[in-house]
């Protein structure tokens, strides 16, 4: 069976899901079956098949489980925001299609996703470009400088698209140097460290990124480019110390934050004791918690649990974005909640799959970077709203409300499965390069002829 | 690079152990916490959601129940109390903003139907979500006269069943309207502290009343029987000063029977020196003072019986302070009507000390039993003789004694109790006290009465309602 045709088939459960949910909700509202979700559902299936033809046409051998996967993630994002507003559900249904779009785009136009790597230093330009554009023209949400508004009060967080454009970026130039890398030239306190010629552009790098983000005043993303970087450093050098000592760096900073900026330190705090200020700064994540508790072991069930107030309200401040996960587990128990986790797993070990299985460095790089990031963002948020570590605002890949992270996450996906196809054919020319390749190869012997004829 | 890849796949793997087990911190193990902390939304919730289970007398009478109710075009519950201010300390309230009090709260498991497999059948479907309703042993027959004869003052009763320990009546006044704590808290009137629960949480000195402790001691300890004899010279000097008797009395040459029956305080006060304080503090411990009664209210809703500053009962080191006072019921010792009356069943109940207890069943909607309270025995206080001994010289105190207007002559039953005047602050007013049981052979209730700041005597004031509530609880049998 075709790597394909066993997609299809894994997207079965998917699909089960979305209904099933989009029933539960729909009965629990009004006591019968309503058939308002079905068009959304229906227009989601089209969605995810038209994705599927694309990689039939484009990649047809490209990992098979990744877009059922994604699929489930989608199901229960979507059924969780109809649940709260069938409003959100419709908007992200929308979007859904958009990124739909965006994911059968990139298949299409890239079927070989090594031509990036001509682009090294136009993409991490671009990748700053889009936070300093977030940094002048931003509108300040809650406190944090995160997104673009553009015509008719749609707005767009620019640095979803920014982070896929640093894995890119990162990937190329690490492929580049990584051998300058992993041979340390000299030590600082101690810590073998590379040549600065080869470290110096990341670090840079690297260094505006996170400066314009504390300027953005996001430090969930601070968090989570910081993350990435360490991942793909370590990646590219397979040297434990280069992490460490950014971890530990890492640490210092933070605690230079702390004592710094207020916001952070009211955050932190609230991390720790959470209870202390439960009626106001402390408030999110107490009521996340609050929700977490009444699911217990196996939830109440989809639509059955306390997530809007009568006067249409959420329970939870940000319930649809940052929340997601609270109201998944919240309604479905920490069956559900563990249930959303292991998707979350799976998801990341197919893309390390890929990242293994890929024939050059750059792959790899690229492979591992991309869910690297998915892994970590996930862990981000879910970590905050499970008081594991202080909570930031970083969507939740594929369930939080919002266009600019799930069309960012298609294309994410897509460039797995281009990385996993392309790996799978041996790195077979495309036919664009077979074309070329055979016209270079008919003007050589044109050449050659030529010569031979003026011999 | 591959091994790279699996390393940081193991740690991003790590990072999600860790999530699944702080997820499940908070779902499972933290979840009972988090559930009762107050202003908890979803708790509030949920509760509104749940059909309640009944509260139920003895007798039938529905003391709490359920009606479903639309608000937004949700069913929800609200919260009945069709008998009002009847029993309504113990019935207790079940409120968003005010929480819980009374069986309302210590039977809250079964009342919001949240025990054993119910929650996960209900969730599966199974079985519809509502709670169990508590059959209480306590009967509104008896609890309305109590209520009655408190009306107007302050004070309380309980009446206990001697054999098992149930609670066949608990009443404190002044009093609330149970529907009106939980739609307008604010139009309670705070006159005498309505919603303290006196008869479990209310400490008074005892006054004489205490000498039925005292003496049970005394028989124990063996140096004493009901024809011991002493003389009385109308006083009896003690490191904290004289001790005299009530009005002043001088009694001569008596028995130990006619101590108890014209609560003579020298003698008792000679008694108590003699026993000593490891004695009497013994007997204490056994009929259950310095602990909190076993009883099934909320732990903040009964107190502990002892010394009003909370150290240990006996022995006494203060100067001002010694085991004479004691032993008369003054110093500084208070106590619970409560364990007054769980005293007075003891001895009724030939010397076993049973567990006070509100709950007798508890029954899911199908009528099935859930549970049942089986009578639980705490302590042999003192041996059946002695038990016998005490109950005859009790007897005196109802025929002859101080006690004469508990007595219950005109429907053939004997009457064996002990009345007490504990002097306050205000030497006018007096805490007047009763405790008893009847009839004195095989008895079936035991009573203590308690009235606040009266001028009258416990024999004037409290004898008369102790002998209504054992009435009604003879008749109500």
């Amino acid at each position: 069976m075709s790597p394909r045709t066993r997609e299809l088939g894994f997207m079965v459960p998917a699909l089960l899901l979305g209904l099933v949910g989009a029933g539960s909700v729909a009965s629990a509202r009004t006591d019968t079956l309503d058939y308002g979700p079905l068009p959304g559902v229906a227009g989601v299936v089209v969605v995810f098949l038209a994705m599927h033809i694309a990689l039939r046409l484009r990649a047809p051998r490209a990992d098979a489980y990744v877009l059922p996967i994604v699929g489930v993630l989608v199901a229960i994002g979507l059924v969780e925001l109809y649940r709260i507003s069938p409003e959100l559900a419709a908007d992200q249904a929308i979007w859904m299609a958009v990124g739909g779009v965006a994911f059968i785009i990139t298949v299409v136009a890239l079927p070989d996703h090594r031509v990036l790597e001509r682009y090294t230093y136009l993409i991490g330009l671009a990748a700053v470009g889009l936070l300093v554009i977030t940094m002048v023209f931003g509108t300040r949400i809650n406190g944090a400088k995160l997104w673009i508004q553009i015509g008719g009060g749609q707005t767009v967080q620019l640095g979803e698209v920014a982070k896929v454009l640093m894995v890119v970026f990162l990937a190329a130039y690490l492929r580049d140097k990584r051998e300058l890398l992993a041979i340390p030239t000299g030590r600082v306190m101690g810590v073998p460290v590379p040549p600065m010629a080869a470290l110096g552009p990341v670090l840079l790098f690297l260094g505006a990124c996170l400066a314009l983000v504390v300027v953005l005043n996001d430090f969930g993303t601070a968090l989570l480019f910081l993350g990435i970087f360490l991942a793909m450093i370590y990646l590219a050098t397979g040297r434990v110390a280069y992490t460490g000592f950014g971890l530990a760096a890492f640490v210092v900073g933070s605690a230079a934050v702390y004592t710094v900026v207020p916001r952070i330190q009211t955050r932190v705090d609230n991390w720790l004791r959470p209870f202390d200020d439960a009626q106001d700064q402390g408030y999110q994540l107490v009521q996340s918690l609050y929700a977490l508790a009444e699911g217990g072991i196996i939830g109440p069930g989809l639509g059955r649990g306390f997530l809007v107030t009568s006067d249409g309200t959420t329970v939870i401040p940000a319930l649809q974005t940052d929340f997601m996960f609270s109201a998944v587990a919240s309604e479905l128990g920490y069956i559900g909640g563990v249930g959303l986790l292991l998707g979350f797993l799976v998801l990341i070990q197919r893309g390390f799959v890929i990242a293994a299985q890929a024939n050059d460095g750059f792959s790899k790089l690229l492979a591992g970077g991309l869910t690297a990031a998915l892994g970590l963002q996930a862990i981000l948020i879910i970590g905050g709203v499970t008081r594991l570590i202080p909570l930031t605002g970083v969507t939740l890949p594929f369930l939080s409300y919002g266009g600019s992270s799930v069309v960012t996450n298609f294309v994410l996906i897509a460039l797995l499965l281009i990385i996993s196809h392309r790996s799978a054919t041996g790195n077979a020319p495309s036919r664009r390069e077979r074309k070329r390749a055979e016209q270079q190869a008919r003007e050589i012997e044109r050449a050659q002829r030529r010569e031979e004829v003026a011999a | 690079m591959n091994r790279s890849i699996r390393r940081l796949y193991m740690t991003l793997a790590a990072g999600f152990g860790l999530l699944l087990l702080m997820l499940g911190w908070w779902q499972v193990v933290a979840a009972g916490d988090l559930r009762d902390r107050p202003g908890n939304l979803q708790t509030q919730q949920a509760e509104r959601l749940i059909d309640r289970g009944r509260i139920l007398s003895s007798d039938g009478k529905v003391l709490a129940a359920s009606r479903a109710t639309r608000v937004d075009g949700q069913r929800v519950f609200e919260r009945l109390y069709p008998q009002g201010s009847l029993a309504a300390h113990v019935v207790g309230y079940t409120s968003d903003s005010r929480g819980k009090t009374g069986v309302e709260s210590t039977y809250n498991r079964y009342l919001a139907g949240s025990f054993g497999t119910e929650p996960l059948l209900q969730r599966l479907g199974a079985k519809e979500k509502r709670g169990a309703d508590v059959i209480l042993s306590l009967d509104t027959r008896v609890q309305q006269i109590a209520e009655q004869e408190l009306a107007g003052q302050r004070g309380a009763v309980v009446a206990l069943d001697p054999r098992t320990g149930a609670v066949l009546a608990m009443a404190s006044a002044p009093t609330f309207d149970l529907q009106t704590a939980i739609t307008d808290f604010s139009a309670i009137p705070d006159d005498g502290g309505p919603l303290l629960n006196r008869a479990a949480s209310g400490r008074y000195p005892p006054g004489s009343t205490f000498k039925v402790v005292t003496a049970t001691a005394a028989l124990t300890s063996g140096l004493y029987t009901a024809d011991s004899t002493f003389d009385d010279t109308g006083s009896y000097e003690t490191p904290g000063g004289e001790i005299r008797n009530f009005g002043g009395r001088t009694f001569g040459n008596h028995t130990f029977t006619t101590a108890l029956t014209n609560s003579i305080n020298t003698t008792f006060a000679r008694i108590g020196d003699n026993l000593g304080p490891a004695t009497l503090g013994g007997t204490m411990t056994a009929y259950g003072f310095g602990t909190r009664p076993p009883i099934d209210l909320p732990d903040d809703e009964v107190s502990a019986s002892g010394r009003r500053d909370g150290d240990e009962l006996l022995p006494n080191d203060q100067p001002d302070e010694d085991t004479a006072r004691i032993a008369i019921g003054q110093e500084r010792l208070t106590v619970t009507p409560l364990q007054m009356a769980m005293v007075a069943s003891t001895v009724a109940n030939g010397g076993t000390l049973m567990a006070p207890r509100l709950m007798s069943r508890i029954e899911d909607r199908g009528g099935r039993e859930v549970q049942r309270a089986e009578p639980q025995d705490l302590e042999q206080v003192m041996a059946a003789d002695d038990a016998a001994e005490l109950t005859a010289m009790m007897e005196n105190v109802v025929r002859e004694g101080t006690g004469t207007a508990a007595a219950l002559s005109t429907a053939g039953v004997t009457v064996a109790g002990k009345t007490g005047t504990a002097e306050t602050s205000d030497a006018t007013r007096n805490q007047a006290w009763f405790i008893g049981f009847a009839p004195s052979i095989d008895p079936v209730v035991a009573v203590a009465v308690v009235i606040e700041d009266t001028s009258s005597t416990g024999g004037t004031a409290a004898a008369p309602v102790a002998a209504a509530v054992m009435r009604a609880a003879i008749e109500a049998r």
